[in-house]
C-alpha cells in the first residue's frame, strides 16, 4: 500500500494534467490551478526541513572545527540577520532591501562574471587541436569569434577584397550559427522531447518508480 | 443680344449658387459597420464573446469604432476602449457567465457623428472542453505515445534489447572505483530544476543506482541540494538504496543537505566544497544554467573524474569541454534503463527511437514535397502551437 497509493496518485494526476493541457474549459483548467497550489502549499513544509538541515551542517561544522569552520558563523550571522528584520517588517523593507541590494546582488555578480574566465580556460582546453574533430571545432571557434567582433569585417573586406561579398565574416557567422549550430540544436532538442514523453509515460505508468525511493 | 447674354449669366449664377447650396447643406453619407456578428469565443473557458464586422476603405471617413453591449436585453452600455478604424474584431473577455449578451458596433466619423450597425442575435459563452487548435499535436502526441507503449509491451519479456553503447554511464562504475580506491567522496549534483522537472527526475534514477553502489563500496556520496522538496526525494531514495543494498548502517543522512535556493549562491557552494573536499567523482546531472561552466570547470581543476548529463543544450558545450563523460540530452533520459537493464525500461527506449523514425519520415516527406510546391505538411506542422 506504501507504493500503491503513491503510484495511483501519480497516474491520476499525470493522466489528468495531461488532460488539462489540451483541454480550456473552465473545470479543466481550475483542476490545472488547483494542484499547482497544492504544489505551493507543499513547499514552505519542505522549506522548514531544509532550514533545518542546513543548521545541522553548519552546527557540525562549527563543532567538528573543520576546515574553514569559521566560514559557517557567517551563515548564520546572514540568516539571523534577514529573519530578525525579514519576518516582522516584511521583504520591502528599506534595510532588507539594501542588504540584498549591496550584499547579495554583487556577490551573484562576483560569481557569474568568474564564468568569463572559466569560459576561456576551458576554450582553451577545447580548441587545441589534437585530432580532426578538434581541428574542426578550433576552426569553427575561431570563425565565430572573428566574426563577432567589427574588425573581423574590416580585416575581411581589406584582405580578402578580392571575394565578391563584403562583411563576409559576420556573414559566415552567421551562417554557422543558423545552419549548422541550429541543425544540431533541433537535432538535441528533438531528442530531448522524446526523452521526456518516454520518461513521462514510464513515471505514469509506474514503471519507472524509482523516485519513491529505490526499487526500479 | 444684352437680354439673352444677361439672362445667361444670371442663370448660371443662380445654378452655381443652387448647386453650392444643395452640397453645403448636405452631411457626408457613411455606411455603417456591415455583417457584424457575435460569437462564442472558439477554443476557450467560456469567457468571452468575439465581434466581427467587415473592413472599412481606408477614405471611409471612418475615424474608430466603440462596441456596445447589453446582458438578458437589457440598456446597451460601451465596453472597453475606442477600437481604431482598421479594426474588424473585438474580443469581450468581461462578460457575465450563463448570461445572453448582445452587441452593435458604433463607427465614428471624422465630424464626431456615430453610426450605428445593426445589433447582433444574443450570444451566451460556453467552454469547450476540447481545444481544436491542438488536435495535431494531440494526434502527433498519441503516436508517439503509442510507440513507446507498444514497444514497451512488445520488450516486458525480452532481455535482448540492444542498447547502443553510452560512455557517460560505462564510466559511472569507473567513477565509483576511483573514489572508493583514493578513500575520497563523491560529490552528486542535480542541478537547479525542481522535482516537477523531468530532467531532475532521470537526474534522481541515476543517483538511485549510483547510491547502490556507493552503498557496497562504503563510499561517502554527498549530495548538496537547492529545493526543499528535491531534498526530501533524494533523502527518502538514497536511504531505501541503502536498505536495498543491505547496507542500512553506511547511510548518513547529513550527506544529503540543502545548500541554498540561490543560483550563483549555489554554485559558490558547490565550488567550495570541492576545493575543500576534493572528492574524486563529479557527477552533474540534471537542469544547469550559467552556473553549469562554474561547477564543471573547478571540478576540472581538481581532477576529479566528471561525469555529466543535461537536456539544457545550451549549457552542453560546456560540459562537453570541461567534463570528462557528457549525457548528451536524450541519453539522461535513457540512464535508469541502460544501467537498470530493466526490459520494459529498455522497451520505452525502443519506442523512442520508432518515434524518431516517424519525425525523420515526416522531415523528409516534408521537404520533398516542399519541392514540388505542395506545402501541406509544413501547414500542419506550423499549425501546431
Amino acid at each position: 500500500m506504501k507504493r500503491q497509493i503513491p503510484l495511483a496518485f501519480c497516474f491520476l494526476f499525470g493522466i489528468a494534467m495531461i488532460f488539462t493541457q489540451f483541454s480550456p474549459h473552465s473545470y479543466s483548467q481550475a483542476v490545472y490551478k488547483e494542484v499547482i497550489n497544492w504544489g505551493l502549499i507543499i513547499s514552505p513544509f519542505a522549506m522548514v526541513l531544509a532550514v533545518v538541515t542546513l543548521i545541522q551542517t553548519h552546527v557540525t561544522r562549527i563543532n567538528l572545527r573543520t576546515e574553514h569552520w569559521q566560514y559557517s558563523l557567517i551563515v548564520f550571522v546572514g540568516m539571523i540577520v534577514m529573519v530578525l528584520i525579514g519576518v516582522p517588517f516584511g521583504p520591502q523593507n528599506s534595510i532588507v532591501e539594501w542588504l540584498y541590494n549591496n550584499v547579495q546582488v554583487p556577490m551573484d555578480a562576483t560569481m557569474f562574471s568568474l564564468l568569463a574566465f572559466f569560459i576561456a580556460s576551458a576554450a582553451f582546453r577545447a580548441f587545441r587541436a589534437r585530432s580532426f574533430e578538434a581541428f574542426l571545432l578550433l576552426a569553427t571557434a575561431m570563425i565565430v569569434m572573428i566574426g563577432n567582433v567589427p574588425v573581423g569585417d574590416l580585416v575581411w573586406n581589406k584582405v580578402m577584397s578580392w571575394m565578391p561579398w563584403t562583411d563576409g565574416a559576420s556573414w559566415l557567422r552567421q551562417w554557422i550559427l543558423d545552419v549548422l549550430n541550429n541543425a544540431a540544436r533541433r537535432g538535441i532538442i528533438l531528442g530531448v522531447s522524446l526523452g521526456v514523453i518516454s520518461q513521462s509515460i514510464r513515471i505514469i505508468l509506474g514503471i519507472e518508480r524509482s523516485y519513491l525511493g529505490g526499487g526500479d | 443680344m444684352t437680354y439673352n447674354k444677361t439672362f445667361i449669366c444670371i442663370t448660371t449664377c443662380l445654378l452655381i449658387f443652387l448647386c453650392g447650396t444643395y452640397a453645403f447643406s448636405q452631411e457626408p453619407t457613411f455606411s455603417t459597420p456591415t455583417n457584424v456578428t457575435a460569437k462564442d469565443t472558439p477554443n476557450d473557458d467560456g469567457s468571452s464573446i468575439t465581434v466581427t464586422w467587415d473592413a472599412v476603405p481606408e477614405d471611409s471617413g471612418i475615424t474608430g469604432y466603440k462596441i456596445l453591449r447589453n446582458t438578458d436585453s437589457g440598456e446597451f452600455e460601451e465596453i472597453g476602449k475606442q477600437l481604431k478604424p482598421t479594426a474588424t474584431q473585438y474580443k469581450d473577455s468581461e462578460i457575465e457567465k450563463g448570461k445572453t449578451h448582445a452587441y452593435f458596433v458604433q463607427a465614428i466619423t471624422d465630424s464626431e457623428a456615430l453610426v450605428n450597425s445593426q445589433q447582433t442575435e444574443g450570444v451566451i459563452a460556453t467552454g469547450q472542453w476540447f481545444h481544436t487548435g491542438k488536435t495535431s499535436l494531440f494526434i502527433a502526441m498519441i503516436i508517439l505515445c503509442a510507440a513507446i507503449l507498444v514497444s514497451i509491451y512488445l520488450c516486458r519479456n525480452n532481455q535482448d534489447v540492444f542498447v547502443r553503447r553510452i560512455p557517460g554511464l560505462e564510466a559511472v562504475d569507473e567513477a565509483i572505483g576511483r573514489a572508493t580506491e583514493m578513500g575520497r567522496s563523491i560529490l552528486y549534483v542535480l542541478g537547479l530544476g525542481g522535482v516537477e522537472n523531468v530532467a531532475t527526475i532521470a537526474s534522481m534514477t541515476i543517483l538511485g543506482q549510483v547510491a547502490r553502489r556507493t552503498a557496497d563500496y562504503e563510499t561517502p556520496l554527498r549530495v548538496p541540494c537547492n529545493d526543499p522538496i528535491v531534498l526530501n526525494v533524494v533523502r527518502e531514495m538514497v536511504k531505501t538504496s541503502y536498505l536495498d543494498e543491505g547496507r542500512p548502517d553506511a547511510y548518513q543522512e547529513e550527506n544529503i543537505f540543502y545548500l541554498t535556493g540561490d543560483q550563483f549562491a549555489y554554485a559558490a557552494g558547490v565550488d567550495g566544497m570541492m576545493i575543500r573536499e576534493k572528492p574524486a567523482a563529479v557527477f552533474l546531472q540534471g537542469t544547469f544554467y550559467a552556473e553549469s561552466l562554474l561547477m564543471a570547470e573547478t571540478g576540472n581543476s581538481i581532477g576529479a573524474i566528471q561525469i555529466a548529463g543535461t537536456d539544457s543544450e545550451h549549457q552542453l558545450p560546456f560540459f562537453i569541454a570541461a567534463c570528462d563523460y557528457t549525457l548528451i540530452g536524450e541519453e539522461l533520459y535513457a540512464a535508469s534503463a541502460y544501467l537498470s537493464k530493466e526490459p520494459m525500461l529498455l522497451g520505452s527506449l525502443r519506442g523512442q527511437d520508432w518515434g524518431k523514425i516517424v519525425i525523420f519520415v515526416t522531415i523528409i516527406l516534408g521537404v520533398t514535397l516542399e519541392l514540388f510546391g505542395i506545402n501541406w505538411i509544413t501547414t500542419l506542422l506550423q499549425s501546431v502551437r
